[in-house]
């Protein structure tokens, strides 16, 4: 025994925990969504992410060397706030914005309120919201494919038109780069089977804000609608990662509940009335805001001075189903809801979608139409018809202005080199061909798929009778030169466009 | 089925490294030193003098009052001085200093068990006094005290403390283990005190063989059961057990009993049959030498005024190669850090944990700010807000500390400070706030006189 023994006082054990341990493992929580977000956006993401973690790490550094502070980027907060910017930004983002808000979540919402643990505000949320405003143009979202600016779900939700809600919950819609729900559950999910966010905080959050866009969002609970504003404009990625910040939450059980419940609430109340598709961001600024406030006044009491009635409580191990069970059946439940369930949900938009589609081209194919009418005459040769490989799914009488039926519109199919040839054809009344239009065409590209360019398209104007195709330039008035190098193609629509004017032939030029 | 309280930790076990080793009397050579104080209350009087002859189990110190209890020597030879001597708290203390002769010679003979049956209620509380047994669990209250409630018919339960919460501590698991039917048998005294009360041993599910014994020696009595309890500190604190068993949370102003239970430990159990049936005084007690940095680590029945530094020895020493970092009396929860190893082991005592590497050397380099992850709050047993409590405490805000965050409930167990993964020393913020408050009151008590 030499040496000095060291003196402290009680307990002389610690914790596996650590603050490292903590951000590292928030870290590799998000680190699913950031794989989607970079592997769906591109390199533009993948620029994002990189420029935003490593600037606020920089950001971190360098304050801290100027206020002569010790040095805190190997805690990983500085990391986690970077991460988190960039994950809620939009992938066309132009790179110098994330490093503005690095900038700004570092030294203003953190360095100056004496930095970790002492921020008011999550900084990644600060930074997101004070980007918004000043830089209003560069954070508006463009999909990724073309520069066309265009609503992004949450836009588009707010505006009450169509989402695609499986888009969004694999996170391939149109977004911030931390768009995948599914990639964020994972993740949101892994932190609270590991015990490090509180469950009270974020499932409050989605009930709360579930409840109030159940009761005011004028859809009731229905199924579809709810999924598109959960899976839309932050819900997830709010409840799961910003909300749930330990510095800026309340600390007793009740406290966070009602945190929650707030930016639940405050959430939804944002998204049906306000004007904003970021009121998420706002939400949860507003409860951080809240956060000290209720710390003072919702303070837990002892046990022995709560009130749990007069009878003796026997406290016994209770039936618990451990966390990463119920993490991982809620993860795979919706997984295979992405997969299989999707359909149905998706189902009617699609039937919508199609129906537009048609009516589009069938004002294509015949201009002069003032409005289609199901033509009663062919409908009995149509049903015949049904299940034949070249067949006529619709026939509309063409009306004029004033009702009166003026020709034709019929949609028709006939089966190609990669599937259905379905298209939309308009005849005169005398018989002719006003045009055609494809609603379905899989071919093969640069060869089957010319069907759908006007050379080939344009030969059928004008034409009646019983058309036949003819290789190199067509003559004859019922001839159609056919695509090179497609025949399989060129007879499809050939015999498509012929069992339409054999319908016309036999029923509707009797009818008339 | 296994009862357990609300919240608590789960440090490191490591009792695997004493755990099988069996315990055995250790004879110590040298000198004995018997503190005056070795429980709560007052300090005992010396009623021996320098150069008087000693044997063992002979008093050496009496009771002053009601709340303080008798020494007995626990050696052989004579009285070498009586002085202020280096004690386990770092400071000094009056001490009654024994030159040990090794013979051990025996006062009365303890084997012999006492034929008379059906003692009467008085009669064994008067044994268990006159034989100065304390809580042997760590505090060392009187257990005479105890065992003196205000109204006994209203003990509803007399609890058996076998949880051995404490890490690295392995002394009542093999005390369990190879004395249960001892033990019942203290337990059954108790019972006799408290006509309505149920017994129920504790023991965390870590000791399957403890378990396993004391039920078999528990079989066929009609008020005594055994239940398992989760290994999770602070399961064997007062309140903990109360809450596993009974369901009942009570605040730190009342006492065990004024919610109808009485909790004691195994080692007292033990002492108290050993008294009563026996007539032999409180003079040796389990205790266990652990810890990394420990050759042979031990399980002994040890005599009251071995020094630590020769238990260290009877364990083969530190371990060649390695050094100590942190030298504990007890176990790394509720242990006191030792500065120095030369100082008596005293009755209330029950191990020593020798650390080769200091975890909170260690966790004061991780220290970062607190990140308010709410930890703290969800492993208090009591049910308190670490977290805010500290916040109060270093802004000084003490009547908040006290009235609105309940404060002064604190048992000062550390769970929050094992917890904390910002490494944050809450208990000793704790300690130190609870110091000023009473502190305060002192003042004001005194100036309103």
């Amino acid at each position: 025994m030499n040496g000095m023994l060291n003196i402290s006082s009680a307990p002389h054990t610690r914790d596996r925990w650590t603050t490292p341990y903590i951000m590292r493992m928030v870290l590799l929580s998000l680190l699913p969504a950031t794989t989607v977000g970079i592997l769906v956006n591109g390199w533009n993401a993948f620029g994002i992410v990189a420029l935003a973690v490593v600037s606020a790490v920089a950001c971190e550094w360098v304050f801290n060397k100027i206020c002569h502070k010790p040095d805190t980027i190997w805690d990983g907060s500085a990391a986690v706030t970077g991460l988190l910017l960039a994950l809620s930004l939009g992938p066309q983002t132009p790179l110098y914005i994330p490093v503005i808000g690095s900038v700004f979540a570092i030294v203003v919402c953190k360095g100056c309120f004496g930095g970790l643990g002492k921020n008011f505000i999550n900084p990644a949320l600060a930074a997101r919201c004070f980007l918004l405003i000043s830089f209003a143009n560069a954070m508006a979202i463009k999909p990724a494919v073309d520069a066309v600016a265009s609503a992004t779900p949450v836009g588009a939700l707010k505006a009450f038109e169509q989402v695609d809600i499986t888009k969004m919950f694999l996170g391939t819609a149109d977004g911030v780069i931390g768009g995948s729900i599914l990639a964020l559950l994972v993740g949101g999910l892994l932190l609270w089977s590991l015990d490090i966010i509180h469950g009270q905080i974020c499932f409050s959050v989605l009930i709360g804000f579930t409840l109030l866009i159940g009761l005011f969002g004028g859809e009731g609970f229905e199924p579809r609608f709810l999924l598109a504003h959960l899976c839309g404009g932050g819900v997830v990625m709010g409840a799961f990662f910003m909300a749930t910040d330990y510095v800026t939450s309340p600390v007793s059980r009740l406290g966070q509940f009602i945190y929650g419940c707030l930016i639940g609430v405050l959430g939804g109340v944002f998204r049906l009335w306000g004007n904003t598709a970021d009121s998420f961001s706002y939400a949860i600024i507003i409860g951080n805001v809240c956060t000290p406030l209720i710390d003072t006044y919702i303070v837990q009491k002892p046990l022995a001075y709560r009130k749990i009635g007069k009878t003796r409580r026997v406290k016994r191990e209770p039936f618990r189903i451990p966390r990463p069970v119920i993490a991982l059946t809620i993860i795979a439940a919706l997984a295979g809801l992405a997969l299989s369930g999707v359909y149905s949900v998706t189902k009617s938009t699609i039937e919508e979608q199609e129906l537009t589609k048609e009516t589009e081209a069938y004002k294509a194919v015949y201009p002069d139409a003032a409005s289609f009418a199901v033509a009663e005459e062919a409908q009995g040769t149509i049903a015949a018809m049904e299940g034949n490989t070249t067949r006529v799914n619709k026939a509309y009488a063409a009306k004029d202005a004033n009702g009166n039926t003026i020709g034709y519109a019929l949609n028709v199919t006939s089966k190609g080199f990669g599937g259905n040839v379905t298209l939309a054809m308009g005849l005169t009344a005398d018989g002719k061909i006003t045009g055609i239009s494809f609603t379905e065409l899989s071919e093969t590209a640069g060869l089957g798929m010319k069907a759908d360019e006007p050379a080939f398209k344009e030969q059928f104007a004008g034409k009646g009778g019983k058309l036949s195709l003819v290789k190199g330039e067509a003559g004859g008035e019922q001839e159609i030169s056919a695509i090179t190098g497609a025949s399989v193609t060129s007879n499809a629509v050939i015999s498509a466009v012929n069992a339409g004017l054999d319908l016309y032939a036999t029923v509707l030029k009797g009818g008339n | 089925m296994r009862n357990t309280f609300r919240g608590g930790v789960h440090p490191a076990e490591r009792k695997e490294l004493s755990r099988d080793a069996r315990l055995r009397l250790y004879d110590p050579k040298g000198e004995m030193v018997f503190p005056l104080q070795q429980h709560i209350g007052k300090p005992a009087k010396a009623i021996v003098q320098k150069g008087d002859p000693v044997l063992v189990g002979q008093k050496i110190a009496e009771a002053d009052g009601f709340v303080s209890a008798h020494i007995y020597s626990s050696c052989s030879g004579k009285v070498k001085a009586i002085e202020k001597r280096r004690v386990l708290s770092g400071g000094f203390a009056e001490c009654i200093v024994i030159d040990n002769d090794g013979l051990f010679t025996p006062a009365a003979d303890y084997s012999v068990r006492d034929s008379e049956g059906n003692l009467s209620a008085n009669e064994i509380v008067q044994r268990v006094q006159e034989a100065g047994v304390v809580g042997l669990g760590g505090a060392g209250f009187p257990t005479h005290v105890k065992l003196k409630p205000k109204d006994p018919d209203a003990i509803e339960y007399v609890i058996a403390n076998g949880a051995e919460c404490e890490p690295y501590l392995t002394c009542n698991d093999q005390l369990m283990r190879t004395h249960a039917p001892a033990i019942v048998e203290g337990l059954e005294l108790v019972l006799h005190l408290f006509p309505n009360a149920e017994g129920v041993i504790c023991i965390e599910d870590n000791k399957p063989e403890a378990i396993h014994a004391m039920e078999i020696a528990a079989s066929g009595k009609q008020r005594i059961s055994v239940q398992t309890m989760i290994t999770k500190y602070p399961q064997g604190g007062e309140r903990s057990l109360i809450q596993a068993v009974t369901g009942i949370d009570f605040p730190i102003s009342k006492l065990p009993a004024d919610v109808g239970c009485i909790v004691q430990n195994v080692g007292t159990l033990y002492a108290i049959q050993r008294a009563v049936l026996y007539h032999e005084p409180l003079f040796s007690q389990c205790f266990t030498v652990t810890g990394e940095a420990v050759s042979e680590p031990a399980n002994f029945f040890v005599r009251v005024g071995t020094s630590y530094a020769e238990l260290l020895e009877a364990c083969g020493g530190v371990k060649p190669g390695m050094t100590v970092a942190k030298a504990l009396a007890g176990g790394p929860m509720m242990g006191v850090a030792m500065g120095s190893l030369e100082v008596p082991v005293q009755k209330q005592n029950n191990g020593l944990t020798l650390l080769a590497e200091d975890p909170v050397e260690q966790a004061e380099k991780l220290m970062t700010a607190c990140l308010h992850c709410g930890r703290c709050t969800t492993v208090c047993p009591v049910g308190l807000m670490p977290q805010l409590m500290a916040d109060a405490a270093i802004a000084g805000d003490l009547e908040r500390y006290e009235k609105k965050l309940y404060g002064l409930e604190c048992i000062q167990c550390g769970s929050c400070t094992v917890a904390c993964p910002a490494k944050r020393p809450l208990m000793q913020t704790f300690k130190q706030a609870k110091a000023e408050i009473q502190e305060k009151k002192k003042r004001e008590g005194g100036g309103q006189k």
